[in-house]
């Protein structure tokens, strides 16, 4: 069974199908996709110190959303960015 | 993290260990988008080995941190100011990546971060499932320098590995 959409199975009719999204732009699965990947290399580019920070958000969710007990969440000097005044 | 990257550069300072860096999930995050890890993995080139085997003795830094109040553990883990910290003697290709690690800072403390490209190395050398797909983000989302990383990689005896399943 496939649950959701797997990259093995798309066909070039799945590529063309249009989403709304937002400010009421259309684009194409295969374009809403390209802009995904972009928008991780983007993130890739994050200063280092703004990266820990969202992996200390993602530990706090595994921890109070996911349930995992045995997730340490890291202890960071400044959790917001606006706190230290920005990078 | 900056107060254990603190604690971490006093055991370099005094001569408890040559070199660090910072490797694994961590040091992939200085490359690559983020994304959930629970410990920090640091690569450690001690200061002196034991005996014909070389055996590296981590005592030294566990004694030095437990007389700073570092010594409640979790798991292989040592907690320093609230991180999962856990210590790699490097060798081989670890202690090269080591070496050549890239210096940078962390809130204005000085530290070193394994390359991308010696994090490829490593990652395929481990290839568990986890490092197949830190191996695939970075070669799409880090700058990688393909003929450093192919030296590297013919040298450590990785290529036909790497060229098998991710070389396009």
């Amino acid at each position: 069974m496939v649950y959701g959409i797997d990259s093995r199975v798309r066909t070039m009719s799945d590529d063309d199908l249009k989403i709304l999204t937002r400010h009421n732009n259309v684009v194409t699965l295969r374009e809403y996709f390209e802009g995904e990947r972009e928008t991780r290399r983007e993130q890739a580019r994050l200063p280092f110190e703004e990266k820990i920070r969202i992996l200390v958000t993602l530990q706090m969710l595994a921890v109070e959303w996911g349930g995992k007990k045995d997730v340490i969440v890291w202890e960071v000097q400044a959790l917001h960015r606006n706190s230290e005044g920005g990078d | 993290m900056k107060k254990t990257l603190e604690v971490i550069n006093e055991l370099k300072l005094r001569g408890i260990i040559r070199d660090y860096a910072i490797g694994g999930a961590i040091a992939a995050l200085k490359w690559i988008e983020p994304f959930f890890t629970r410990d920090l993995d640091l690569f450690i080139i001690p200061e002196k080995t034991v005996g014909k085997e070389q055996i590296v003795v981590l005592s030294p830094i566990y004694d030095y941190l437990k007389n700073k109040g570092y010594d409640k553990w979790t798991g292989q883990w040592l907690l320093i100011d609230g991180i999962p910290v856990e210590f790699i003697p490097a060798d081989g290709v670890a202690k090269e990546a080591v070496e050549n690690a890239v210096e940078t800072l962390y809130e204005g403390v000085p530290t070193k971060v394994m390359s991308a490209e010696y994090l490829i190395a490593l990652f395929l050398k481990a290839s568990r499932d986890k490092d197949k797909i830190k191996i695939r983000m970075l070669l799409e989302q880090a700058r990688i320098d393909k003929d450093h990383l192919r030296d590297i990689l013919l040298r450590h005896g990785l290529w036909d590995r790497f060229e098998g399943s991710y070389h396009e």
